[in-house]
C-alpha cells in the first residue's frame, strides 16, 4: 500500500510540471503586455523599458520559463507584481470567499442528490424516477449564469427579499452574530444557483450507482436470504454505491470551480473567480499561472485519492494497469 | 435633475469652505483664493467654477483661456448643475454630520500610491485620502488644495505655490515643501506615466526657499502647469514614508498611505471593500462630513446600477447610457452630468485609420467612411443621448480653441457610394474588407458594431476585433497591426496636452495614445508648436481654428461623438464633487 | 491507473467501461454487433427519453440548417426600432439597437451547433487516433500517449478555455480549439481498451495467424467495435461545448462578428429591467438545445457504454 501511494505520488509529479509547462507557454506565448496594466496609460516609451526591466520581462520567454519552473521546484508560484505579494497568498486569501459559496451548495447538493438519486434507483422507471431524471437534466441544460440572473431579478429585485450583490451589508457594518445572518443573507441566491447545477451530475450518479450495485449477486443472494427490499438497499447498496459518488464530487471539481466562478460574476461575490477575470484583464501572469496550476493539482489530487481509497477495497487495481 | 443644481450648489460652498482655510492673504496675481467665493453668487451659469473677473489677463494665458470654457459649457447639454442663482444656500446649514458613505469600484486598486499610476482605480480611493496642489472642478480651472495660493511669473515659466498652513499628514508629522519637492522628484517625474510624460523634459527645477514654499521653474513658458496639479496628476506624497525606500513601486508603504486627504485608511479587504475612516485632524475646518467611507468592489456596471437602485450603494462613477433613462426619472437616485473625472475630460471616441494602409492613401475613401456612418445614431442608440456628435478634433466645450468652420461629413450613404464609386471600388457586393478594433470594456463594442451595420451598407465589410488594454496598446501602437480602431481621445484641459498628441509627426511609435494614424503633416506640426507657446489666447484660438480646418479637411481620423460622464448617486447624499478624486470630501448624508 | 477523473464530464464508474481489469466487456463479435444495431433502434425508440432528445436535437439541427428560410435578414441588421417588445412584426422582440431577436436566436443555432459538434468532432478524432494508436502499438509509445491522455485531463478545461480565449482574443476557432484539446480524454481511454479488448480476442489472433493484413483487423474488427461507444462520448460533449461557448460569451468574451446565444444574453445583461425579452429568449434556447443533445447523448451512451453512465455536462 505504501509503495503504490509512493508510486503514484512520483507519478503525479511530471504530471504537475507538465501541466505548468502547458498553462506557462499558453500565456505567455498570447499576446498583451502586463506592463501596460501596470503603468496605467499614457506612459511613454522609456518608462515602458524601465518597467519590462525591472520585471524581467525584457528576457527571452525560454529564459523565463526556465526561472520559473526553477522556482516552482522550490515551491515558489510566482509574485503578483500588481499586487506586490506572492501569487499563492493573494490566492489563498479569496480562496475562503469561494468555498463559503462551494461547500455549502455542495453539501445541499449531495444530500438532495443522494437521497433523491437512491430513491430513483429503488423505483426505477416510477413517475418519481422519471420527474427526477427530466429535472436533473433540465437542471444541466440551463445556464447557471442566466439562472443566476433570473434568481436575481425576481427574488432580489422584483420581491427584494435578498440584496442584489456581495457578500454584506457595507454601510452596516454589523459585528458579531449579526455580521454572520447579513452573510448567510447574501449567500442565499448564489448558494442555490449552484446547488441546481451541483446536484444533476450527483444525483444522476447515485442513481446509476445504487441500480448497478442492486444487480450485483450478492444483494440477490441477500435478497434469496429474505432481507427485505428496503433493508437492502439501505444496508449494501447504498454505502457501496458511496465510493461512486465520491468519485464524482473529487471529479467534479474544476467544473464546480467553473459553476462557482460564474454565479460569483453575476452576484458580484468576491472569489477567486473575480480574481482570475481581474488577473487576465491586468495580465497579471504569475496569478493566472497560479491558479490555472493549482486547479490542477486539486483535480491531481482528488484523482490521487480516489485511487488510493479504491486500491484499499479492490487490491486488483493495485496490481492493474 | 433639480438635485443637481443643488450639487453645484454644494460644490461652491465646498470651495468656498475650502478657501477660507486661507487667509486670502498674499500677493496672488492670478487665481487667488476667492473666486470660488465669488462664484455662486456673481456668476449664474457655473455655481462653482467661474473665477468670474477674467483673471489677471495677460499674466497667464492659460487660466484665462479655462474659464471660458466653463462658461459656455452648460448651454446644449443637461442644464445641469448650474443656472440656478443663488438658491443654493439650502446647504448654508450646517450639513448633518456622520453616515458610512458605499461608493462601488470596479476593479480592486491593488495599493494606495497614487503617484505611481494612473489607474482609475488606485485614484478613486486615493483621492480620499491624498491631496495635490491643486484641485480642478468639471471645466478644469484650479481651486485651492494643499497650496492656498500661488503667483505665476508673466511669461510662464515659474510657478510659486504657498502651502496652507498647519497641514499634517495622517501620522502627525507636518507636511513641508520638501514634500512637495521630494513627491515631483522621486516619485511622480518617475512613476506617474501622465507628469512625467508632461513634465520630463521642461521641468527644470523645484526650489524650496522655505518650508511653505515651493517653485517651480520651467525652461519655457508652460502654460498647463495648474491642470497638472489636483489630486490625480500630481497627488504629494509624505517624504518621510518614502524616503530611503529600496523600491517606491513596491513599498509596503503602498498599502498602508499616510496623505493629508479628509480620509484615512481603516482596511482593506481585497477585490471586496476598502474602509477609509474620518480623519479629524483635516486641515480644510469642519471637512469631511461623514464618518466613514466604504468602496465596495463590483466589476459589472450593471450589478453597480442595482445596487445604486436598491439603496445597497450610494455612489457609482458611471452609471452606463441605458441606464440614464430609467435612473433619471427614479426619485431615490440623483444623476450627475460631469465633462471629466479621475482618468480625463473632454473626451472624443475617435476612429483612425491607418494611414500605412493602401485602402486609406485616399482620402475620398476616408470620407466615404465618414459619410456612411452614423453618427446621430451612436448618439441615441450607444450613448443615449449622452452626448453629441462631433465636429473635429477639438471638443465644443472647449471654447477658446473650438471652432465650427471645418469640413463636416453628415450620414449620406448616396454620398459614400459615389464616393467609393469614385475611387475605384466596384460597386454591388462587398468592396473591401477592414477590421476595426476596439477596447472590450464599456461602450466600444457597441459603437464598432453599429458602424459595421453602419459600413455594410456601402459595401465595406469590417470584423470587429475586441481587445483588452493590454493587448490592445501594443497592438495599435507598437505593431501598428490595424486597419482602424476606436479610442476615446480626451482633450483633457488643454489641446496642447490632449489633442497635438495625435496629429504631431514626432509622435509616431511605440506610445500609447500617440499619433496612431502615423498621420504626417508639416504645416500641423508647426502650427501645434506655435499654439502651444504663444501666450495670447485670441491668437491660440485662430491657430486651433486653422488646425481644425485643416484636419476636417484631410480627415486622418473620423471624429465621432463628444461624450459626458453621468454618475449617480442615492438622492439623499449631497455635496458630492462628482468630477474629482476628492468626490467624498465635502458629502452628507441629508436629514 | 483509471478514473482519473475529469473537470464536467461523463465522469463516474468509467473506470470499469474503460479499462477496467476484470471481465472487460468487448462488445460482441462482428455479426452480433450488426444484428444490435437493428435492434437497437426499437429499443431506443421505445425511450421516452431518447425520442424526446431525438425530436429536440433534429428541432435544434434543422433551425441551423434552414437559418436562410426560417429567417432570412441578417440578425446583425437594424431590423426595427430599439427595445420593441414581441410583436407580430418582431415574434421575439428587438434588442437595444432594433435589431430582430428572433433572427438572432435563429441564427444562433448555427453558431452554437458549430461549437458543438467541432468540438465532439476533433475530440473524437484527437482521442480515438490517440487511444487506438497507444492500444495498438503497445510499451513505450502506450506509456507515453496514456501520459499525455492524463495531462490534458488534469488541465482545468473552462478556465483554460476563459483563459486562452481571454488572452488571445475571441473567436470561434480559439475555443473550439481549446475545448476539443481537453475533451479528448475519455474518448482515448474507451478506443484503446477498445482495441486491447478485441485484440485479445481469440478471433483476431486466428485471424492474423492467417495472415490478414493488421489495417483489414482494424477496419472489420477494431472499429466496429470502439466506433459506436466512442460516437456516444463525443455526442456528450456537445451540451457541455455550448454551454462553455455561452458562458464565456457571457463574460464577454464572445466573438462579436458571430451572432450566439451567449452574445446575445452577454448584450441583455444591461437591459434586463427594460426588456426582458432580450435575455429571455436566447436563455430559453441554449436550455432547449442542450437539454436536447444531452437526452441523446444519454440515451446513446445507455445502448452503447451501458456502464459508463454521464456525470453530464459543464457549466
Amino acid at each position: 500500500m505504501v509503495r503504490y501511494t509512493v508510486r503514484r505520488l512520483l507519478q503525479a509529479v511530471p504530471l504537475v510540471f507538465g501541466a505548468a509547462v502547458v498553462t506557462w507557454i499558453l500565456i505567455h506565448a498570447a499576446p498583451g503586455d502586463p506592463i501596460v496594466a501596470l503603468a496605467g496609460e499614457d506612459g511613454d516609451a522609456g518608462y515602458y523599458a524601465m518597467m519590462r526591466e525591472r520585471f524581467g520581462l525584457d528576457r527571452p520567454l525560454h529564459e523565463q520559463l526556465f526561472v520559473y519552473l526553477g522556482r516552482l521546484a522550490q515551491g515558489d508560484l510566482g509574485f503578483s507584481y500588481r499586487q506586490n505579494r506572492s501569487a499563492v497568498s493573494v490566492i489563498l486569501d479569496q480562496l475562503p470567499a469561494t468555498l463559503l459559496l462551494m461547500v455549502p451548495a455542495l453539501a445541499v447538493a449531495s444530500v438532495i442528490g443522494i437521497s433523491v438519486g437512491t430513491l430513483a434507483a429503488a423505483r426505477k422507471n416510477s413517475a418519481l424516477d422519471n420527474t427526477a431524471r427530466t429535472a436533473t437534466l433540465l437542471g444541466h441544460a440551463v445556464p447557471v449564469f442566466w439562472l443566476s440572473q433570473v434568481l436575481l431579478l425576481l427574488f432580489a429585485l422584483r420581491f427584494d427579499w435578498f440584496p442584489v450583490q456581495g457578500r454584506s451589508d457595507a454601510r452596516a457594518g454589523y459585528e458579531g452574530f449579526r455580521a454572520l445572518l447579513d452573510v448567510g443573507h447574501h449567500m442565499v441566491l448564489p448558494i442555490a444557483a449552484l446547488v441546481t447545477v451541483y446536484v444533476p451530475p450527483i444525483m444522476r450518479v447515485t442513481r446509476a450507482a445504487v441500480i448497478e450495485n442492486l444487480d450485483e449477486m450478492y444483494i440477490r443472494a441477500a435478497r434469496a436470504r429474505g432481507q427485505s427490499r428496503r433493508r437492502v438497499l439501505i444496508r449494501h447498496a447504498l454505502p457501496n454505491a458511496m465510493l461512486p459518488i465520491v468519485t464524482v464530487i473529487g471529479s467534479q471539481i474544476g467544473f464546480m470551480f467553473a459553476g462557482s466562478v460564474l454565479v460569483e460574476t453575476v452576484f458580484a461575490w468576491p472569489g477567486l473567480g473575480r480574481l482570475l477575470l481581474s488577473a487576465i484583464l491586468a495580465r497579471d501572469f504569475a496569478i493566472i499561472t497560479a491558479m490555472l496550476l493549482m486547479l490542477s493539482v486539486t483535480i491531481i489530487l482528488m484523482n490521487l485519492i480516489t485511487d488510493l481509497v479504491y486500491s484499499l477495497l479492490d487490491p486488483r487495481v493495485r496490481h492493474g494497469t | 435633475m433639480r438635485r443637481l443644481r443643488l450639487i453645484g450648489a454644494i460644490l461652491a460652498l465646498a470651495l468656498l469652505a475650502a478657501s477660507c482655510g486661507d487667509d486670502g492673504s498674499d500677493e496672488p496675481v492670478s487665481q487667488p483664493a476667492e473666486p470660488a467665493a465669488e462664484g455662486p453668487s456673481a456668476e449664474p451659469e457655473t455655481a462653482a467654477e467661474e473665477p468670474a473677473e477674467e483673471p489677471a489677463p495677460a499674466a497667464e494665458p492659460e487660466p484665462a483661456a479655462e474659464p471660458e470654457t466653463a462658461a459656455e459649457e452648460p448651454a446644449d447639454e443637461e442644464p445641469a448643475a448650474e443656472s440656478e442663482p443663488a438658491a443654493e444656500e439650502p446647504a448654508a446649514e450646517d450639513p448633518r454630520r456622520g453616515g458610512t458613505l458605499v461608493i462601488a469600484l470596479s476593479d480592486d486598486p491593488g495599493h494606495f500610491n497614487p503617484g505611481i499610476t494612473t489607474g482609475f482605480n488606485v485614484h478613486a480611493v486615493t483621492g480620499s485620502i491624498f491631496n495635490g496642489l491643486v484641485e480642478l472642478d468639471d471645466n478644469a480651472n484650479p481651486h485651492p488644495d494643499l497650496a492656498e495660493s500661488w503667483d505665476v511669473s508673466d511669461d510662464s515659466t515659474q510657478y510659486t505655490f504657498h502651502l496652507a498652513q498647519g497641514v499634517r499628514w495622517h501620522d502627525g508629522e507636518p507636511l513641508t515643501s520638501a514634500d512637495v519637492k521630494f513627491t515631483f522628484e522621486n516619485v511622480l517625474l518617475d512613476y506617474h506615466s501622465r507628469t512625467r510624460g508632461g513634465l520630463s523634459g521642461i521641468l527644470e527645477s523645484i526650489d524650496t526657499p522655505d518650508a511653505t514654499t515651493v517653485v517651480f521653474n520651467f525652461t519655457q513658458p508652460y502654460a498647463a502647469l495648474l491642470q497638472r496639479l489636483n489630486s490625480t496628476e500630481a497627488p504629494i506624497l509624505p517624504k518621510h514614508i518614502y524616503e530611503g525606500v529600496d523600491d517606491v513601486q513596491t513599498a509596503d508603504a503602498n498599502l498602508t498611505p499616510v496623505g493629508t486627504g479628509p480620509f484615512k485608511l481603516e482596511s482593506y479587504d481585497i477585490d471586496n471593500e476598502i474602509t477609509l475612516v474620518r480623519n479629524d485632524d483635516y486641515f480644510k475646518a469642519g471637512l469631511p462630513y461623514l464618518d466613514r467611507v466604504v468602496m465596495r468592489v463590483i466589476p459589472d456596471q450593471n450589478t453597480q446600477v442595482l445596487a445604486l437602485e436598491e439603496g445597497e450603494v450610494d455612489y457609482i462613477w458611471r452609471v452606463p447610457g441605458g441606464d440614464i433613462e430609467r435612473l433619471g426619472s427614479d426619485d431615490s437616485i440623483t444623476l450627475h452630468n460631469i465633462n471629466s473625472g479621475p482618468g480625463g475630460g473632454f473626451c472624443i471616441p475617435t476612429l483612425t485609420f491607418n494611414s500605412d494602409r493602401e485602402v486609406f492613401s485616399d482620402l475620398r475613401v476616408r470620407q466615404a467612411i465618414a459619410h456612411a456612418v452614423n453618427r446621430d445614431q451612436l448618439v441615441a442608440q450607444v450613448l443615449f443621448g449622452q452626448g453629441r456628435v462631433a465636429t473635429g478634433p477639438i471638443n465644443s466645450q472647449m471654447a477658446f480653441a473650438y471652432s465650427d468652420d471645418v469640413t463636416s461629413y453628415p450620414y449620406d450613404v448616396d454620398r459614400a457610394t459615389a464616393l467609393l464609386d469614385e475611387a475605384g471600388y466596384a460597386s454591388g457586393g462587398t468592396r473591401f474588407s477592414i477590421d476595426l478594433l476596439v477596447f472590450s470594456f464599456g461602450v466600444f463594442p457597441k459603437y464598432a458594431e453599429v458602424m459595421r451595420q453602419n459600413l455594410a451598407e456601402v459595401g465595406i465589410d469590417v470584423v470587429v476585433t475586441p481587445l483588452d488594454r493590454s493587448a490592445f496598446i501594443p497592438r495599435v501602437f507598437g505593431e501598428r497591426d490595424f486597419d482602424t480602431n476606436i479610442i476615446s481621445y480626451c482633450n483633457n484641459t488643454d489641446p496642447s496636452i490632449g489633442v497635438a498628441r495625435m496629429y504631431i509627426s514626432s509622435n509616431i511609435g511605440d506610445i500609447p495614445f500617440s499619433n496612431g494614424a502615423a498621420y504626417i503633416n508639416p504645416a500641423i506640426d508647426v502650427l501645434f508648436d506655435e499654439a502651444a507657446s504663444t501666450p495670447d489666447v485670441a491668437r491660440r484660438g485662430e491657430l486651433y481654428a486653422e488646425i481644425q480646418r485643416i484636419l476636417t479637411a484631410e480627415l486622418p481620423y473620423l471624429w465621432l461623438v463628444e461624450t459626458q460622464f453621468t454618475a449617480g448617486s442615492g438622492a439623499n447624499v449631497q455635496g458630492l464633487q462628482a468630477n474629482s478624486g476628492h468626490v467624498a470630501e465635502t458629502a452628507y448624508f441629508e436629514e | 491507473m483509471a478514473r482519473e477523473g475529469r473537470a464536467a464530464e461523463p465522469v463516474t464508474l468509467r473506470e470499469r467501461a474503460a479499462s477496467g481489469p476484470g471481465p472487460g466487456r468487448p462488445r460482441g463479435s462482428d455479426p452480433a454487433g450488426a444484428r444490435a444495431a437493428r435492434g437497437s433502434w426499437r429499443r431506443f425508440a421505445s425511450s421516452p427519453v431518447a425520442v424526446v432528445g431525438l425530436v429536440l436535437t433534429v428541432l435544434f439541427v434543422l433551425v441551423a440548417a434552414l437559418t436562410s428560410v426560417i429567417a432570412p435578414t441578417d440578425p446583425f441588421s437594424f431590423a426595427g426600432t430599439p427595445f420593441e417588445p414581441p410583436s407580430a412584426k418582431h415574434w421575439l422582440g428587438t434588442d437595444d439597437l432594433g435589431r430582430d431577436v428572433g433572427a438572432g436566436v435563429v441564427h444562433g443555432a448555427r453558431t452554437s451547433l458549430f461549437v458543438g459538434v467541432a468540438v465532439a468532432g476533433a475530440s473524437l478524432v484527437i482521442g480515438t487516433v490517440v487511444g487506438g494508436v497507444a492500444g495498438f502499438a503497445g510499451g513505450k509509445v502506450d506509456d507515453l500517449l496514456m501520459r499525455l491522455t492524463e495531462l490534458s485531463q488534469v488541465l482545468p478545461r473552462f478556465f483554460l478555455a476563459l483563459t486562452v480565449v481571454a488572452l488571445f482574443g475571441p473567436g470561434l476557432t480559439n475555443m473550439v480549439l481549446v475545448l476539443a484539446l481537453t475533451s479528448w480524454e475519455l474518448t482515448a481511454r474507451v478506443s484503446r481498451s477498445g482495441v486491447l479488448a478485441v485484440r485479445e480476442l481469440e478471433y483476431v489472433t486466428a485471424a492474423e495467424a492467417l495472415g490478414s493484413s493488421p489495417w483489414r483487423n482494424l477496419r472489420t474488427h477494431v472499429l466496429p467495435n470502439t466506433i459506436a461507444p466512442v460516437v456516444a462520448l463525443a455526442s456528450l460533449q456537445v451540451g457541455g461545448a455550448i454551454l462553455i461557448e455561452a458562458s464565456l460569451s457571457f463574460l464577454g468574451l464572445g466573438d462579436p462578428n458571430v451572432i450566439s446565444w451567449g452574445y446575445m444574453l452577454n448584450n441583455a445583461q444591461s437591459f434586463v429591467r427594460r426588456a426582458w425579452w432580450m435575455s429571455v429568449f436566447p436563455g430559453l434556447a441554449i436550455a432547449v438545445a442542450v437539454l436536447g443533445v444531452n437526452l441523446l447523448g444519454d440515451a446513446l451512451n445507455d445502448f452503447w457504454n451501458p456502464r459508463s453512465r454521464s456525470g453530464g455536462a459543464s457549466a
